[in-house]
């Protein structure tokens, strides 16, 4: 988020996960006493089952600590930051309305729904407005590619150049006896072949968001909403499996993958190499068949006003992210 | 440039750091064993030995001798010193052994005094009974049977050492150092870090000891107190039999005697008294027993006192064990100890596996890792990248291991260890972190990288192989480690575990000071609570330290655990923090004993190993 002036941002460092923020009694009160507005964007966005401690304490028993503190200041409006996935395991529109749903696809949607409840709750009783955001997949910039995150959208490909990379280096440099075990082939330009087919549902696709289109409309958002709502800063247009196996195999010079539907991917006929890649992107498959539509009326109507329109996730667009991650090595440079 | 100037800082520092766990006194690596040592094996002729010298001389605690410039100049820089110590504590000594050589130069160079050490009339007693050779009081051989790595304990120089050659020879030494009133003590093979062999009077090292005797009907080994764990294991495997055997250096009737002498495989074959048919002893006045002797002392029996041994074994008959053709090893990874526990108490219970033993992880990437910065590394991937906290190893024929396929969900295969320990320098690449990282799954990592679909990348990945594994050890040991580990045992867990020439690798790092106590398996509140209390006073002492492994004892229903505390044993700061430890420990150890059945702390079993297991499992 650009400041218009960054003097005007003072920082002060605090801790979340204590009931105090982290701060004295004399800071919290003097915090307190100034705040009209409170934008709550901290969050654990793992999917693991073995982290739910971890990821409930962030996103639902964090979540108090600046309730509270909200309650105890002059804010009149709190902006939670959501996700789209609170609508949890469901098919067709997900409205900009509260989610009314019991089943997730892992712990992140469940805690984010609690979390929302959690806030519309309580900023009921303190008469509080409540913002709520739920932005989709967020990628990086639109013009730079640059983001900070490699999970999501990036985790699936870096595993596909792991394993070119890695059965490009048997083949050339060993006898790639390994390679052929999997089926993996190159030609005489480095193409590599990766047999896979992955399962996906026809008209089914991953709702993707620059992260700059993301701040921008929350921005506007949260600039002239000030009554309460729901807002879905999504995509208009989710982007299909098919598309990002083109995307994929175009910029890392790939071949031999596919999108299938379920009925022609019988479950014996398998390769290894599609057993493996679905064992290490398993997180994901629910993403790869979403069918979760994400209305955004309410979104579209202040986004129009202020000229912001989602990019379109095409295949510059993809390989501008990836020449970003490439160039800090998804994140380790 | 002065003789002693040869011995720098440097190399005395090194010197003084050998751990005294005695493995350059077995050819675990067949490189053959220090020469001279062979010939000779007085401590102070191995390169243990030879490191204390170094100390020693660097010190001024000993005068140059005949003895000394014989034995420093016996050495034929080799080399064996230097792969055996690398290979269990990352120490090159052959730099100390060139070191007392150029030392030995210089001082004949400059024409140096060499010091004449009197004889006595004990001294030629000695001699009589066992032959010139092996009897001395030369300072040289004396300063190599003061000290071990023990904090809490005081160098205390011998007045003699005598290695007899036999029972009789060993029975007469006893009866005259008793008909003179001096004080005897017996010691092993110098694997000694209790500070229990030391004595002002004679030092008896039965290390000339080692006959064995195969009794293939009668499924024994008759065996003198000279044989270690590792030769007697060797022995009898050629025969098709097995041993239960603990450290591969220690001699296995000191064990008995000391300890009980446990490992892994007491699962199966149980401790103390169970591991032997008979022994044969003889006390401080040289009258001999044999335990089997209904008139001779009740060693079966425990007392919880801290009690003198029976008296010195001169010879013990060892239960030997079957072994079946298909036997090996697995590895059971577990995110919790009580997991881990659990799995291997009803492993114990259902009589499944032979061998059973819960690591910690860093315990086992220890064992596999050539060098502590690989050990690290691989420690850090296994507990925070693939959530491997515990690992349960078993050695079991195909029907064990076929029911623990059935039993967990992960199972590490031997060819999937071999390939692990083979690979291991590759198995921290950064790119291949990130994907693990990333895998987000609900169950814990090491079940998605050690999947039958995961396996094959696994492989490409390592490239497993003695090269890969060489690659991180230092370049001039590469082709000695690539040799060393072209050997099918090397990656073998059965043989790794009969053999233990692992495991002393703990001590890498710093000398390893263990707590011992048998433990009721199925009150996890009480292992936990002794973990706690360990872990507790080692912070408040600022003492390094960490599981160590439990292995289960008499079908599930006690275990023995060990934990470690971990000190630089030069470094007198850490002595005192030891010190204060035990301080606390010990009433500790006590309370729990007292308030918890099946808690019972090595202390008081030590030198009552040859009792019962049942006499102090379970009162």
């Amino acid at each position: 988020m650009d400041f218009p002036n960054p003097s005007y941002v003072h920082i002060i460092p605090g801790d979340v996960n204590r009931s105090d923020l982290g701060l004295s009694p004399e800071e919290y009160l003097r915090l307190a006493s100034g705040v009209d507005e409170i934008i709550h964007c901290a969050s654990d966005t793992s999917f693991s089952e073995q982290k739910r401690d971890q990821v409930k304490k962030a996103n639902v028993e964090n979540l108090h600590h600046l309730l509270g503190f909200a309650a105890k200041s002059n804010c009149f409006c709190f902006h939670h930051i959501s996700t789209a996935y609170v609508a949890g395991k469901r098919r067709g529109p997900c409205p900009e309305a509260p989610a009314e749903t019991f089943e997730y696809f892992n712990v992140y949607e469940e805690t984010k729904h609690r979390a929302e409840k959690t806030a519309a709750n309580f900023c009921r009783q303190h008469g509080i407005q409540l913002n709520i955001y739920r932005p989709s997949v967020v990628y990086g910039h639109s013009r730079t590619g640059r983001t900070l995150r490699f999970n999501a959208l990036y985790y699936p490909v870096k595993t596909l150049l792991f394993l070119k990379n890695l059965y490009y280096e048997d083949t050339l440099h060993k006898s790639g006896k390994n390679a052929k075990k999997m089926g993996i082939t190159f030609d005489e330009n480095g193409r590599a072949h990766l047999p896979i087919r992955i399962e996906t549902v026809p008209e089914s696709g991953i709702n993707l968001i620059p992260v700059d289109y993301f701040t921008d409309a929350f921005s506007a958002v949260m600039q002239t909403q000030k009554n309460g709502g729901i807002y879905h800063l999504v995509s208009d247009k989710n982007t299909s499996i098919a598309e990002l196996i083109d995307y994929s195999q175009r910029y890392f010079n790939i071949s031999g993958m596919q999108a299938v539907c379920p009925e022609n991917m019988h479950p014996g006929s398998k390769n290894h190499l599609e057993l493996l890649f679905e064992r290490c992107i398993k997180t994901y498959k629910p993403y790869m068949k979403d069918e979760r539509i994400f209305e955004n009326h309410s979104t579209r109507g202040v986004l129009n006003t202020h000229k912001i329109s989602c990019p379109e996730f095409d295949y510059p667009m993809f390989a501008r992210c990836m020449q970003y991650a490439l160039a800090v090595n998804w994140g380790n440079n | 440039m002065k003789p002693l100037e040869h011995i720098t800082e440097e190399i005395r520092s090194m010197s003084s750091r050998c751990r005294h766990y005695a493995m350059c006194k077995i050819d675990f690596l067949e490189t053959g064993l220090c020469p001279p040592a062979k010939e000779t094996p007085y401590v102070s002729f191995f390169p243990q030995g030879r490191m204390d010298i170094c100390d020693a001389l660097a010190r001024g605690l000993i005068p140059v001798t005949k003895t000394l410039v014989e034995i420093i100049s016996s050495c034929t820089l080799c080399g064996r010193c230097d792969k055996q110590c690398h290979f269990v504590t990352g120490m090159r000594p052959m730099a100390v052994m060139q070191a007392l050589k150029a030392f030995v130069a210089a001082f004949e160079k400059d024409g140096g005094k060499i010091k004449i050490i009197p004889e006595d009339e004990t001294l030629d007693a000695l001699k009589h009974i066992t032959g010139s050779k092996w009897a001395t009081n030369d300072p040289a051989h004396l300063v190599t049977y003061s000290n071990d790595p023990f904090p809490l304990a005081k160098r205390q120089m011998p007045g003699y050492v005598v290695l007899p050659g036999s029972a009789d020879e060993l029975v007469e030494i006893v009866r005259y150092a008793d008909q003179l009133d001096i004080p005897v003590m017996v010691r092993g093979n110098g694997g000694s870090v209790f500070g229990f062999v030391f004595t002002h009077g004679i030092v008896i090292d039965v290390n000339r000891m080692k006959h064995i005797e195969l009794d293939h009907e009668n499924w024994t080994a008759i065996i003198e107190p000279g044989v270690t764990s590792f030769e007697l294991q060797k022995a009898v495997t050629e025969h098709g039999f097995r041993v239960n055997t603990a450290e591969p250096a220690a001699t296995v009737c000191g064990n008995i005697v000391c300890t009980g002498l446990f490992s892994t495989w007491a699962n199966a074959y149980g401790v103390g008294a169970d591991h032997f048919v008979d022994m044969t002893f003889t006390d401080l006045h040289g009258e001999i027993f044999r335990l089997n002797d209904k008139n001779a002392p009740n060693a079966f029996g425990f007392e919880e006192a801290v009690l003198p041994s029976p008296g010195i074994c001169t010879s013990a008959r060892i239960r030997m064990h079957p072994v079946t053709d298909d036997e090996a090893g697995v590895l059971v990874p577990f995110t919790s100890l009580e997991q881990a526990v659990s799995f291997a108490r009803d492993l114990s219970i259902r009589r499944i596996g032979l061998s059973v033993g819960i690591l910690g992880g860093h315990y086992l990437s220890t064992f596999i890792s050539p060098t502590a910065f690989l050990a690290e590394k691989t420690g850090n991937v296994f507990s925070d990248i693939l959530d491997i906290r515990y690992m349960v190893c078993v050695i079991g024929d195909r029907y064990a291991r076929q029911a623990i396929r059935q039993m967990v969900s992960c199972v590490i295969a031997a060819d999937t260890f071999k390939m692990l320990m083979l690979g291991l320098p590759r198995l921290t690449g950064p790119e291949w972190m990130d994907i693990v990282k990333g895998l987000e799954s609900d169950r814990p990592a090491y079940e998605t990288v050690f999947s039958q679909e995961m396996l094959p990348v696994l492989e490409t990945l390592l490239s497993p192989a003695p090269e890969t594994l060489a690659g991180a050890v230092d370049e001039d040991l590469r082709e000695f480690y690539t040799d060393l580990y072209s050997r099918p045992h090397m990656t073998d867990m059965v043989w790794l575990n009969m053999f233990r020439i692992v495991s002393a690798r703990m001590s890498r790092h710093k000398h390893m000071f263990a707590f011992l106590v048998y433990v009721p398996l199925d009150r996890m509140d009480v292992i936990h609570k002794i973990l706690a209390s360990l872990e507790k006073i080692a912070q408040q002492h600022g003492i390094d330290h960490d599981f160590g492994f439990l292995t289960p004892l008499d079908f599930g229903k006690r275990g023995i655990l060990e934990y470690d505390y971990y000190i630089d044993h030069t470094d007198s700061r850490e002595s005192d923090k030891i010190r204060l430890a035990m301080a606390d420990l010990e009433p500790l150890m006590d309370r729990l004993s007292a308030a918890h059945k099946g808690v019972k702390w090595l202390k008081y079993i030590f030198s009552q190993g040859c009792a019962r297991k049942e006499n102090f499992l379970y009162t």
